[in-house]
This record gives structure tokens, C-alpha cells and sequence, in this order.
């Protein structure tokens, strides 16, 4: 029996089907860089005000936050490069219009583009089906326009959601929802029509959060070695999923790059870790596993006190 | 009601007792410090009843979100799909024995869980309903009993017997709660954080001995609330066991640590908790035990309900 929103069913880690990784690899590896604009003076919002510290405009708030085009990126940029890294980009897919160099310099990488909203002071929670719909339709195609792919998945903007949100996403026809972060694997949404299945993005293993709660970069380190170290002993069993969500305005600052460095060095540096895209971590799961672990969930549903070594 | 500068406790849960006036407590075999590891599986519900009273800063996600709020309630949840089976299994490597926390969204939802945690031998203690649904002196007389039996009922129907301890959700209570909890046949009560020994409650029928939680070593407050760093509160907790099992040798002690899945079951954190258990477990002793091994124990030595 799920709970609200009986979107996922309740699978334990340890009861589950295996998740076989391409390669034999235990651990896949997803890097996501947020490439965010903040709105000088946004749309009014009626539940979140996205610069809360002085009367509108704040702009130290959105200095700290245009850094991250203006400088941050391109140092980060420059770290991608030299451990020649495929990022997962969670963009706000304005920033294609407002700062085209920023778009060219992830188009000529072929990086992944997951849709992070138009805005990251536009959210979702607020919007009518029709309106959530259109704004589907806006996402897949600035995204066509400028990079010519389909789009595979959205972090919602600001983390943002409505109730419908990942039935119009698989109406839309997009593959994975990064917005759970309750697990270590991929595992399915379930949705009115089609598939649809979670990703898990972090708000652990990211700079905003550990950097907001006080702590810098020495501990970011440390976290990241240590969850992928732990991910890679647990991956023998089942394949495991690793994310490091990074802010070119948090990490792409010069007293921090060296150690952002040091994170990709120990990705590069693991035998057994995929290096990879959410886009591709959706698919190989839908290809694969997905049936299966429908399949699996539906042995707790039919009988919730069944199941695994019962 | 406010104090009247008269000698003792200004309520009636409990009678004022400096620990160096008290009878020595000994423990089983000689040791020093009973460590009682207590795990909450806590349900974080997505759209709690509009008369429930949350926390209004509760833990998890970055900051308050308008729901709903995917990273908070995803983040708590995990504890319950990956975190909890992390835990337990640092626990059993180390020869502690798990008391487990269990409200009854849980118990009730996540069936095949309670079960495996009642089948790996862990002690299931009652905690309320949800997380979202406190106790609190909001709540009628009326309502709290029907939550505490709800909650009692819910781990009955897995072991067949009544659990023996609570913990309030994010340990709050209402001025009855202690009351009511012994005459529903709890034995124990983790809530209050204010002692390095068991001691006896008062309560008009039944017998409630408090198994006072060590606050500052709880991964909630330490990690979450104070944002102590990990290797920080790893020292913090194998510092105060060291301390406590010494202090322990002129009469004993107890540490019971509050867990989290959610929180000390990510994949980064639990190596500090594994460090630290290795460390308290390699003192000579420590007596690692559950809740009710403790209680029992307590009693049998005539230190009173």
C-alpha cells in the first residue's frame, strides 16, 4: 500500500530486483551543474518569495547568483574539461536566450540538458493543468530550438512541483523526474499515462545546502569521497546511483576549484563507476529494470505483509 | 502553571534527585555504561490533517518549501526505503542490539519493514502516529488516548505483545502523556533528555521508569539542528560514552542515542556512526542493551519503578 501521494510504491533497498549497470559497473555516476537565472524583479509568487532579505530588487542576492554565468561557469567549465566529464546540466532554459555563450559552451560539449524550469523564480507549485501543459510545450522547445534534442527530464525549477506534475511530464513525454530524493536507485513513478521514472538528484551531496548549513568545501570532500565509496561497496549487490549537484556560483569560485578537482579526480580515479547522464540512467532503467520492478512492488501491494524472505 | 518556590520539581512527573545522593546502580556483570541505541522510523506525511500539530521547523530538505515540498518530504522518506537497513546493519556488526522507534503511518504502511525489524530481533518501542501529528497540549485527553492506543495497537499487531517503551514524536508531550502512557502499560519513557541514569517516574497506575535520551549526542540535533560537522559529533559521542563509562565505575550510567535513518543512514554518514560504535564497543564496559533490557534490569536492583 503506497501513501500519498501513491505515486511510488514502497520497495526496500534489500528486496529488490538487481540493477545491472552497462559494463558491469557498480555505481552510476550523474554530475549536475545548476545553470540558473535569477529574476532581477520576478513575477510576483503568492507561497515563495525568492529574495525574502530586503524589499525587491536584492541585489546581493542576485550578485552572488549572476556570478555564476559571469565567472563561476567558466572556471567550472574549465574542471569538466580537464577530467573530461559529461555533465547532466539542471538549466533554466532562459538562460539559452539571456546568455547565448553559456548555451554554446554546453551545446559544443554535448552536454545533458535537464530542464531545471525557464526560471528559477518561476515555479510550478501555483500553475493551472493548461498552464503546467504550456509550460511543458516551452521547455521541449527552447530546448529544440537551441540544441536540436529532446527533452528527458526535469529537476522541477527551484525544486518546485504541482500535484500533477509528473503526469503532465509523461504526457510531455519525458523519461525521469529528478525531484525524489528518497533512494539510491532509480525506481518508477507511477503516472496517468505512459512510464515515468525517478531519478534521484541530492540535497545532501550539494554545494547549496552544505555551504548554506555551514560548512565548506574540506567537508564537501569529504562527503562526496565517502558516498561514493559506500555506494561502491553496496553496488557489488544491485547498482547504485551517485549525484553531486554543484552551483557554478558556489563551486566555480577560486578557493574552492581545486577541490572540486579533487571530487572529479576520485570519480575518474574508481574502477566500476559509470560516468554518466540522468538521461542515460533513465533509460538503461526503463530498458532493463522497469518492468521488473513494477512487478516486484506489486507482490507488497497485493500483500503488504508478503514479499521477500517471507 | 508557574513555579512556587518550594522545594523540588515545580510538576509532579517526577521527584527532584541530585545524581551523587543517589543509591549506586550497578549493571550486569560489572559494566560501567548501558548503551541503548535507539532508531526512529518516523512518517513524514505529505498532507497531514489540517488539526495536527508539526514542528515548525521540522528537519529535512533545505528550507520551508510551499507544498509540495518534494525535497523534505523525499528526504525523510528515505530513511525507510535505504537508510534504516544501513543502520541496523552497523548495529548488528558491532553487537548492539536495535530499539526501534516506530509510528503507526509506519507500522501501518510499511508493514513488511516493522516486520523485518521485529524479525531481526530488534525492540519495537511505541512513537506516536506521525511525525506530522504531535502530541502536544493542544490535543484533547480524548484524542492523545486514542493516538497512544493506535500507536500501541499498531506494533501488537506484529509482536503479539505491548511494547514496553515510547518515545514521543520529535519528543513532545502534553502534561498527561506520562499518565496515560503507564496506564496503557508502557514501561519506559526516552522523552526527556535530563539524566545520566534511569529514574522512576510518577504516575497514578502503572509503573513508567524514564530512559532519559542523551540529547546532545542525537544525529538530529547535533547534525541537522546545531549543523555539527560529521567527524565533530563522531569525537562528540565516542567522547561522552569514554566519560560516561568512566564516571560509571562509581555508579552506573546510561547513554541511549537517537538515530535517524534519514539522517545517519546516507551513504556518507554512516561510516562516523560505524567509527563511533567500534570505539564505544571497545571499551570494557559497556553493556550494549534494549530499552527494556535496561528498564528490567534497572528494577530488579530495587532502584523502583
Amino acid at each position: 500500500m503506497s501513501l500519498a501521494p501513491h505515486r511510488v510504491d514502497y520497495l526496500p533497498i534489500i528486496d529488490r530486483p538487481r540493477i545491472e549497470w552497462p559494463g558491469g559497473a557498480r555505481v552510476a555516476c550523474w554530475v549536475a551543474p545548476n545553470v540558473e537565472h535569477y529574476e532581477y524583479l520576478p513575477p510576483r509568487d503568492s507561497r515563495r518569495n525568492p529574495w525574502p532579505r530586503t524589499p525587491w530588487p536584492d541585489v546581493q542576492g542576485y550578485g552572488y547568483r549572476d556570478y555564476g554565468n559571469r565567472a563561476g561557469f567558466w572556471r567550472m567549465l574549465e574542471a569538466f574539461d580537464r577530467f573530461d566529464l559529461r555533465a547532466t546540466v539542471s538549466l533554466n532554459l532562459a538562460v539559452f536566450e539571456h546568455y547565448p555563450e553559456v548555451g554554446a559552451a554546453m551545446v559544443e560539449r554535448d552536454w545533458e540538458v535537464m530542464s531545471h524550469g525557464i526560471y528559477n523564480t518561476r515555479y510550478l507549485h501555483d500553475l493551472g493543468e493548461d498552464e503546467e501543459r504550456a509550460f511543458y510545450r516551452d521547455c521541449i522547445d527552447t530546448l529544440a530550438r537551441h540544441t536540436g534534442k529532446p527533452l528527458l527530464g526535469m529537476l522541477g525549477p527551484a525544486v518546485s512541483n504541482s500535484a500533477r506534475t509528473p503526469d503532465l511530464m509523461a504526457e510531455a513525454g519525458l523519461l525521469y523526474h529528478a525531484d525524489w530524493m528518497h533512494d539510491d536507485q532509480p525506481v518508477p513513478i507511477r503516472v496517468e499515462t505512459g512510464r515515468l521514472v525517478s531519478v534521484p538528484y541530492t540535497t545532501e551531496l550539494n554545494d547549496v545546502p552544505v555551504f548554506l548549513q555551514h560548512y565548506d568545501t574540506d567537508e564537501f570532500v569529504a562527503m562526496a569521497k565517502a558516498q561514493l565509496d559506500q555506494l561502491w561497496v553496496e553496488g557489488e549487490q544491485s547498482g547504485r546511483v551517485f549525484c553531486l549537484a554543484l552551483h557554478p556560483y558556489l563551486m566555480g569560485m577560486p578557493h574552492r576549484i581545486a577541490q572540486l578537482e579533487e571530487i572529479f579526480d576520485h570519480l575518474r580515479s574508481k574502477e566500476g563507476v559509470w560516468l554518466t547522464t540522468a538521461g542515460e540512467i533513465a533509460q538503461h532503467f526503463l530498458d532493463h529494470h522497469y518492468d521488473d520492478f513494477v512487478a516486484h512492488a506489486e507482490r507488497y501491494r497485493t500483500d503488504p505483509a508478503g514479499g521477500i524472505g517471507a | 502553571m508557574p513555579a512556587e518556590r518550594t522545594y523540588g520539581m515545580d510538576h509532579n512527573h517526577y521527584a527532584w534527585s541530585p545524581l551523587p545522593a543517589r543509591p549506586v546502580l550497578r549493571w550486569p556483570d560489572g559494566k560501567q555504561l548501558a548503551l541503548c541505541v535507539t532508531v526512529l522510523l518516523e512518517h513524514y506525511e505529505w498532507e497531514p490533517p489540517a488539526d495536527a500539530y508539526s514542528l515548525r521547523r521540522p528537519s529535512g530538505g533545505i528550507f520551508p518549501l510551499p507544498a509540495p515540498d518534494f525535497i523534505r518530504l523525499t528526504h525523510r522518506e528515505y530513511g525507510h526505503r535505504v537508510g534504516i537497513f544501513r543502520v541496523l546493519d552497523a548495529l548488528a556488526a558491532r553487537g548492539v542490539p536495535a530499539t526501534v522507534a516506530v509510528d503507526a503511518l509506519t507500522a501501518e504502511h510499511y508493514p513488511w519493514l516493522t516486520r523485518h525489524c521485529h524479525e531481526r530481533g530488534a525492540e519495537l518501542i511505541g512513537h506516536g502516529v506521525a511525525a506530522t501529528r504531535l502530541i502536544t497540549s493542544r490535543m484533547s485527553e480524548a484524542d492523545e488516548r486514542a493516538t497512544i492506543a493506535r500507536s500501541l495497537d499498531a506494533l501488537r499487531t506484529v509482536t503479539g505483545t505491548t511494547p514496553a517503551g515510547w518515545f514521543s514524536p520529535e519528543a513532545a508531550e502534553s502534561a498527561r502523556t506520562p499518565a496515560l502512557l503507564a496506564e496503557a502499560g508502557v514501561r519506559y519513557l526516552c522523552d526527556w533528555p535530563n539524566d545520566e541514569q534511569p529514574f522512576p517516574m510518577t504516575v497514578p497506575a502503572g509503573t513508567l521508569t524514564a530512559l532519559p535520551v542523551f540529547l546532545e549526542a542525537d544525529d538530529e540535533f547535533a547534525l541537522w539542528t546545531r549543523r555539527m560537522s560529521l567527524p565533530h559529533w563522531s569525537r562528540l559521542v565516542v567522547d561522552a560514552a569514554r566519560r560516561l563509562h568512566d564516571d560509571g565505575a562509581t555508579t552506573g550510567r546510561v547513554l541511549v542515542l537517537n538515530l535517524r535513518p534519514w539522517l545517519i543512514g546516507q551513504p556518507f554518514r554512516i561510516g562516523a556512526l560505524a567509527d563511533a560504535l567500534t570505539q564505544i564497543m571497545s571499551l570494557p564496559g559497556v553493556w550494549a542493551a534494549t530499552g527494556s533490557q535496561i528498564t528490567d534490569w534497572y528494577r530488579s536492583q530495587g532502584h523502583g519503578g
